[in-house]
């Protein structure tokens, strides 16, 4: 980078970007950078925002979407080693002694104009698939949880790297004017177990730390820190900030440090914040009509239909970038009995925040997308009998939907072999759909990139390609 | 960065000078040339190299040539970057690069004017003592001096106090501790002296170290379960109170263990390289997360104490440096050898570790051990009367009417004659014999198998990859299972032996409880078999929900006849493991003579002695030992045990093709960087050669990033801005002869860390004002040139310890086991269910931030919020962010409103009869200094109005004062405290309060 960017940047990053919570910092960092500037769009965006409604475990996709009806004469057979062609398995089901297929245990119909296959488990997805464009063929190179989620939020199995929502807030700035530009919620699985996530999945890596997404919770304050403390009023702390902000202001005329007017912003977004937040999940003005379409949970905070209500609203003020995690989908056993549950909770609320962003006119320009970090394989996993079975993970092909923001609505992209195991057309990596994302939110993956240890990094790394068939 | 101050410094300066390969030339060709043209051969686009200068300037081709001396129009790097023609021009607009910017095109000109003069990178050439200059100051003043600045005036002293007391030990000076400095700031460096010499130094050194280090208290994947490496921490911090040499610091924690007569505290040392993460999920592949470990180690030690990014290097070489794949490979056969495994414990250390005893435990251990040794020999020598009295009670034995057996942890028996099985139902014997995975127990069972096959024992759901724990027949040998889930997570063992059909045969089972199938005996027929250990995973504890089953389990029945169980909830000795063999009552086993006893048989009869006719004396003697015994074995449960690093048996080392665990590439040995001085021959080639070749002299980075990364702490950035990166995508040094300064005169003054700081913390460079001019920060916003003083925000650890120093609640205890302060209720189980964090009570509260308890994958959000780097991986280099987020935490997080209402308590106490001096008071006891009378007219006037409407609405002045644990003044008035704790929090949320001056 020329070094006159350099120090431009750099004084950017402490004296500007600090104020870009208010909207500000990136327009100006994009003025005073000229054409070699990191941030984007580098072309017009399709999509304003993501809301990626990311379904940890990794849902099976041929119970889901992957239809696959010749399977039922091949129950209890062996897979065959001309499907599985020496493919890696996990230590969990490496040293089983057979590999018996077992086929989806729930009923397929087709929907929609384009015929979708959808299961009997997705109902309300079910009603809209000509609005989505469901991926038959992503595929990973992790098998296990920890690698494989985190290669999806940052583009490297190992974690260190910047997640995707950091990359996009760093690159596009934030749109919020009293909301942090990248939210996470997590809702757990009514089952209670599931995988465990972690604060680095959005975390911004190598990033400057105000890239990272703030995770909003559903005990206590969204935010953490948000509440004042108790006997203490909005008023108090008003004049608590003005007294605060006057020591602050003349410690800067004395100093001259530009560092001490950030601070002083920073704590009156903090003030709004405080307002902003409990103004965001305040459901009372929102219509009951809307609240019931997302299913009998949206009123339930901690539920992914809460959550998913909450991500429209986001959207609507503006953030960049929500992540919502659904745990609970890992059906290494009792999966017949989980898979069912699982869906129940996030069927009806995902269906209807697609409809309700339609509604609204808000599908255009907000990328949804649906989807685990792997898939499940054909083969059963442990004990299989009439009333229970298990798949292992899959990492050779899944299956994604995505909706809205420049996406080919109505789409089925991608297929699998009978065996749902191996992907026979338009293959899908999950660099291709990080560079699909990015390309929908106007940035070039292979240009949005920041220096750290003495080279260049990206969220693609070398890899990535658009998948244009994606594309609306 | 050099270029970008010459930019904003003035043109004038640049064309002054002539032009200079490393700071001009250098970064553009690194920057913009290497990545296709340099040391990378995979990715090398043509012939010519511009990393080599013999490369840049031979002919490569019909007289072309890259760099022509003196001769810019027939160069082809001049005339390609030049070059009007878009298909021709460097860097290519064809794969998306921009053109060089004109005065780049203008400044590699004139070099090429200029002779085209080479210089080898400035990090890989050994530092020589610059003469120039002596002193930190020399240096600084004489670059100033060059760009037309002045050094700026010295900082008052109580703000230079507050300075070096936060920078040295991380705690603001107490008022008295001002008020004695205002009385003689010429004491100044006795006050250097004191704060070096501190326990709260080494306190703030080890930070810093942890962070490079990344210690952890959780092992960082998926459910992140616990370690213990405190131990470790302790041997950090102890280092730096004994100011122990950099050289020998580093030696210790690289190779301790392979020192001659390695002590206790040396191989603590090496727990260094086992701090990186571990992965205990189940179902991944071994292979993939060891090679992981030792990868993490190469960088780790390549970013501490090279400053070089040799991680680049793992899948192909170097972009930029001259660093190869097979540098980092054969890095890596350095740390290969490690006897450990890929997938890891979940619930605490894993191999290799070692018991780790504090010198007080050692201590106390040590008078266990004496006292059990006493207890022993006293039992001891009741042998010989014993054998005399056995003898007699022998006699009157043989007419025993009751059988003996051991007694003793009996929990299960089943003494029916002859249970009888058909490969059909097992016996249910109900909800007994439930152990899991770190209980010890024993089984005697007399089984008559009609089939090889076949369940004996089991609480293991009735299928063969079930959970639970089964003995088992299989195939004729004896066959063990205890597991969560077969595949992975389980302890399988057969024995060699097999049983023979159709008739009894005893078996005899123990285990250690120690989860590992070396802690598993078995006896057939009083005869110990061979074990042979098939899988040894046994990583989480499982719960059996079956019942106890006499002959089924695990889809397994049993055919045949079993009689005679019993089950103990204890480990069984030897001794007592044969006893149960014997059938013989004890009276027919008394009436033999001795000649004709069986081993099994001396065994019962003794302990039958032992525990029906022993005199009273003996008894207790055996009492005392076996209590000696306990109390030792408990207590050496409890101490800490730290993982080390051990050299096992070799693994060969591979080139990694593209990083990938399973592609091997070459075999290679281990070797240092071949671009680098090489190891002495008559250094070892293993981790201890590795260790003496990082601090030899002939090094030219280890000094260089040390006195970098000392400087950062002050300054809040390095001279080398890039501390993690010295190679040529680092920052060229602003002040590189003075960075070479301080390498130098650190290694002649014996790497003596102290030292080194007080060097720095002595200048007037360190001690001039930080207030300056708006001209002043347009010009040089980073401070790079030191026309002022340091100003910093505070490290996440210190914002935290600052408040709990001013309050007064700060418990000055040195290491121990982490502690869990205020959180958030809910963190953890949001993102990972179970238990979650369990926040201390009493002092735990109150220990410096250093012993927050670090969960890597939920770390401890008031860090997080100030910038701590998360300790997933080695991070150096410091970085300040200034977000809403830390507004809120400062303004309402518990802990910092405890610590507002205990400084609250204090203002009213210690500071005076009236508002005023109390605020003023506050105001010391954060920011050292007075308050201007501006500065209290705004405190007053804020103090007024919170107490106007805390004496009118007493209610919220009782709510506000509830935060925290501590109890509260109840002398105190509750409208006044809430107004004064108000204020104090206001005080603590001061620009001036995070920051130092």
């Amino acid at each position: 980078m020329h070094p006159v960017n350099e120090y431009f940047q750099r004084l950017t990053r402490r004296h500007l970007l600090g104020r870009a919570a208010t909207g500000l910092g990136a327009a100006a960092l994009g003025s005073l950078l000229g054409a070699e500037s990191q941030t984007a769009p580098h072309f017009a965006p399709k999509a304003k925002r993501v809301i990626y409604l990311f379904q940890s475990g990794g849902p099976s996709q041929m119970e889901l979407f992957d239809y696959k009806p010749r399977l039922v004469d091949k129950y209890k057979t062996e897979l065959p080693e001309s499907i599985r062609m020496g493919q890696r398995l996990t230590g969990m089901s490496a040293t089983q002694s057979t590999f018996p297929v077992v086929p989806a245990r729930f009923q397929f119909a087709q929907h929609g104009q384009n015929g979708a296959w959808v299961s009997e488990l997705l109902p309300h997805i079910a009603q809209i698939t000509d609005k989505i464009a469901i991926v038959k063929s992503m595929f990973t190179e992790a098998i296990n949880h920890d690698p494989a989620v985190t290669f999806l939020q940052t583009g490297s199995q190992i974690a260190g790297r910047p997640s995707i929502g950091s990359w996009m807030v760093y690159g596009l700035g934030a749109e919020a004017k009293n909301l942090p530009g990248f939210v996470v919620m997590i809702s757990p699985g009514q089952g209670g177990s599931g995988q465990p996530l972690y604060d680095r999945l959005w975390g911004s890596g190598f990033l400057p730390t105000r890239y990272q997404g703030v995770k909003f919770r559903s005990v206590g304050d969204p935010v953490l820190y948000l509440r004042d403390p108790e006997g203490f009023s909005r008023e108090d702390r008003r004049a608590y900030l003005d007294t605060l902000g006057e020591l602050n202001q003349a410690k800067a005329a004395e100093l001259g440090d530009p560092e001490i007017a950030t601070r002083i912003a920073q704590y009156e977004m903090a003030f709004q914040m405080q307002s902003s937040v409990p103004e965001l999940v305040d459901l009372s003005k929102e219509p009951a009509a809307v609240v019931d379409s997302y299913g009998p949970d949206a009123r339930k905070a901690g539920t992914f239909a809460y959550n998913c209500l909450m991500a429209r609203r986001l959207a609507e003020r503006g953030v960049r970038f929500i992540q919502l995690y659904h745990r609970d989908w890992d059906h290494h056993g009792g999966l017949q009995d989980g898979l069912p549950k699982r869906c129940k909770e996030t069927d009806q609320p995902a269906a209807a925040l697609v409809r309700d962003l339609e509604q609204r006119g808000m599908l255009d320009d907000t990328l949804v997308l649906w989807g685990g970090e792997f898939g499940r394989t054909v083969y059963c996993q442990g004990r299989l009998t009439e009333k229970d079975y298990g798949r292992d993970h899959h990492p050779r092909c899944f299956t994604m939907w995505m909706a809205g923001g420049g996406v080919k609505p109505g789409l089925i992209l991608g297929e699998t072999d009978d065996y749902s195991y191996n992907i026979t057309a338009d293959p899908v990596h999950v660099h291709d759909l990080q560079a699909t994302i990015m390309h929908l939110m106007g940035v070039d993956h292979t240009r949005l990139t920041y220096r750290f240890a003495g080279r260049y990094f990206r969220l693609t790394d070398v890899h990535g390609n658009v998948a244009k068939k994606l594309l609306a | 960065m050099n270029r970008f101050l010459l930019a904003v410094l003035g043109a004038g300066v640049l064309l002054a000078q002539p032009v200079e390969f490393n700071r001009d030339i250098r970064p553009i060709l690194s920057d913009r040339c290497f990545a296709c043209h340099g040391p990378d051969a995979g990715n090398r686009k043509s012939l010519l190299r511009l990393d080599s200068e013999l490369e840049a300037k031979k002919d490569l081709r019909n007289g072309r040539f890259g760099v022509v001396p003196g001769d810019p129009a027939k160069s082809g790097i001049y005339q390609r970057v030049t070059s009007a023609n878009n298909a021709l021009r460097m860097p290519p607009q064809y794969a998306g690069h921009a053109a060089l910017p004109a005065r780049d095109i203008d400044v590699l000109k004139r070099w090429i004017e200029q002779g085209a003069p080479w210089q080898a990178h400035w990090s890989f050439v050994a530092p020589n003592r610059p003469v120039s200059h002596n002193s930190v100051d020399g240096f600084v003043r004489a670059r100033l001096e060059r760009e037309g600045l002045k050094q700026n005036a010295p900082a008052r002293p109580e703000t230079l106090l507050r300075r070096v007391y936060l920078d040295l030990t991380g705690l603001p000076p107490t008022p008295a501790e001002v008020d004695s400095f205002l009385r003689d700031p010429a004491s100044y460096e006795n006050v250097v002296d004191k704060l070096l010499a501190s326990d709260a130094h080494a306190e703030r050194m080890a930070l810093r170290w942890l962070d490079a280090a990344r210690y952890a208290d959780t092992n960082g994947y998926q459910s992140d379960g616990v370690r213990d490496m405190w131990r470790w921490r302790d041997w950090v911090i102890d280092a730096f109170r004994a100011n122990m040499p950099f050289d020998k610091f580093t030696v210790e924690q690289i190779a301790g263990d392979l020192l001659p007569n390695a002590t206790l505290q040396q191989k603590i040392a090496t727990g260094f390289h086992r701090n990186h993460r571990t992965n205990a999920e189940g179902g991944i592949v071994e292979e993939e997360f060891r090679v992981e470990y030792v990868a993490d180690r190469v960088e780790t030690t390549s970013t501490v104490w090279l400053g070089l990014t040799m991680g680049c290097t793992r899948c192909h070489d170097h972009k930029y440096d001259p660093l190869r794949q097979r540098d980092f490979y054969s890095m890596f056969a350095f740390y290969n050898n490690v006897p450990e495994r890929g997938l890891v414990y979940n619930f605490g250390n894993d191999e290799p570790m070692i018991k780790a005893p504090t010198p007080t435990m050692a201590t106390r251990l040590a008078a266990l051990d004496a006292s059990l040794d006493d207890t022993k020999k006293t039992w001891a020598d009741w042998a010989p009367k014993l054998a005399v009295e056995q003898k007699k009670w022998e006699k009157k034995a043989r007419k025993a009417k009751t059988d003996w057996a051991v007694p003793q942890g009996l929990v299960y028996s089943n003494l029916s004659t002859e249970l009888k099985f058909e490969g059909k139902n097992g016996f249910d014997a109900g909800d007994k014999a439930k152990f899991n995975y770190m209980t010890p127990y024993s089984f005697s069972v007399w089984i008559k198998p009609e089939s090889g096959t076949g369940a004996i024992l089991s609480r293991m759901e009735d299928y063969w990859e079930g959970s639970g724990y089964g003995l088992y027949l299989k195939n004729g040998n004896v066959h063990f299972v205890a597991t969560l889930r077969y595949t992975d997570i389980s302890m399988r063992l057969e024995t060699t032996e097999k049983v023979r059909l159709g008739q009894w045969q005893h078996i005899a089972f123990t285990y250690d409880g120690n989860r590992k199938t070396k802690g598993i005996r078995i006896w057939i027929d009083g005869k110990p078999a061979n074990i042979k250990s098939t899988f040894d995973e046994l990583t989480y504890p499982f719960s059996p929900k079956v019942p106890f089953m006499i002959g089924s389990g695990g889809g397994l029945r049993f055919h045949g006849a079993i009689r005679d169980v019993r089950v103990y909830d204890r480990a069984l000795t030897e001794e007592e493991a044969l006893s149960t063999f014997v059938t013989e009552p004890l009276a027919a086993v008394a009436a033999m003579p001795d000649a004709k006893r069986s081993e099994p048989q001396k065994a019962k009869l003794h302990l039958a002695f032992l525990d029906l006719a022993m005199n009273a004396k003996a008894r207790a003697a055996l009492a005392a030992r076996d209590k000696a015994q306990a109390e030792r074995d408990k207590y050496y449960a409890t101490i800490p045990t730290v993982m080390v690093m051990q050299e096992g048996p070799k693994r060969q080392a591979y080139i990694l093709k593209r990083g990938a665990y399973d592609a091997h590439g070459e075999p290679v040995e281990a070797a240092t960087p071949a671009f680098l001085p090489p190891m002495k021959p008559d250094w070892p080639k293993n981790r201890l050669g590795l260790a003496y070749w990082l601090v030899d002299r002939a090094n030219p980075l280890t000094a260089r990033v040390q006195v970098n990364r000392t400087w950062q702490l002050f300054f809040g950035q390095g001279l080398v801005k890039t501390v993690e990166d010295f190679g040529s995508q680092g920052e060229w040094p602003v002040h590189l002869d003075l960075l070479d300064w301080l390498a130098v005169e650190f290694m002649d003054r014996g790497w003596d860390q102290r030292a080194l700081e007080k060097l720095i913390v002595m200048s007037d460079t360190y001690r001039q004002s930080s207030a300056a001019p708006p001209d002043s920060w347009q010009r040089d916003p980073e401070n790079r040139l030191f026309a002022r003083g340091p100003r910093v925000r505070l490290a996440a650890p210190f914002v935290r310890d600052q408040a709990l120093a001013a309050s007064g609640l700060l418990v000055n205890k040195i290491g121990g086991p982490s502690v869990k302060p205020y959180q958030p209720a809910g963190l953890w189980q949001e993102l990972s269910g179970g238990g979650g964090y369990k926040e201390d009570t009493g002092e735990g509260l109150y220990r410096r931030s250093l012993y927050t308890y670090w969960k890597r994958t939920v770390a401890p959000p008031m860090m997080v919020n100030f910038d701590a780097p998360t300790r997933e991986g080695c991070i150096v280099r410091e970085t300040r962010t200034n977000t809403p987020l830390q507004a809120l935490n400062l303004m309402n997080d518990v802990a910092f409103l405890e610590a507002a209402r205990k400084i609250g308590e204090r203002m009213m106490r210690e500071g005076g009869p009236d508002a005023a001096s109390r605020v003023a008071f506050g105001w010391r006891l954060v920011l050292a200094r007075a308050p201007k009378s501006v500065e209290k007219v705004s405190l007053l006037r804020v103090y007024d109005r919170f107490l106007a409407r805390f004496k009118h609405d007493l209610a919220s002045s009782e709510a506000y004062l509830k935060q925290g644990e501590s109890p509260r003044d109840p002398s105190l008035d509750p409208a006044e405290l809430a107004a004064a704790s108000s204020v104090a929090s206001l005080i603590l949320n001061l620009d001036e309060a995070v920051t130092k001056d």
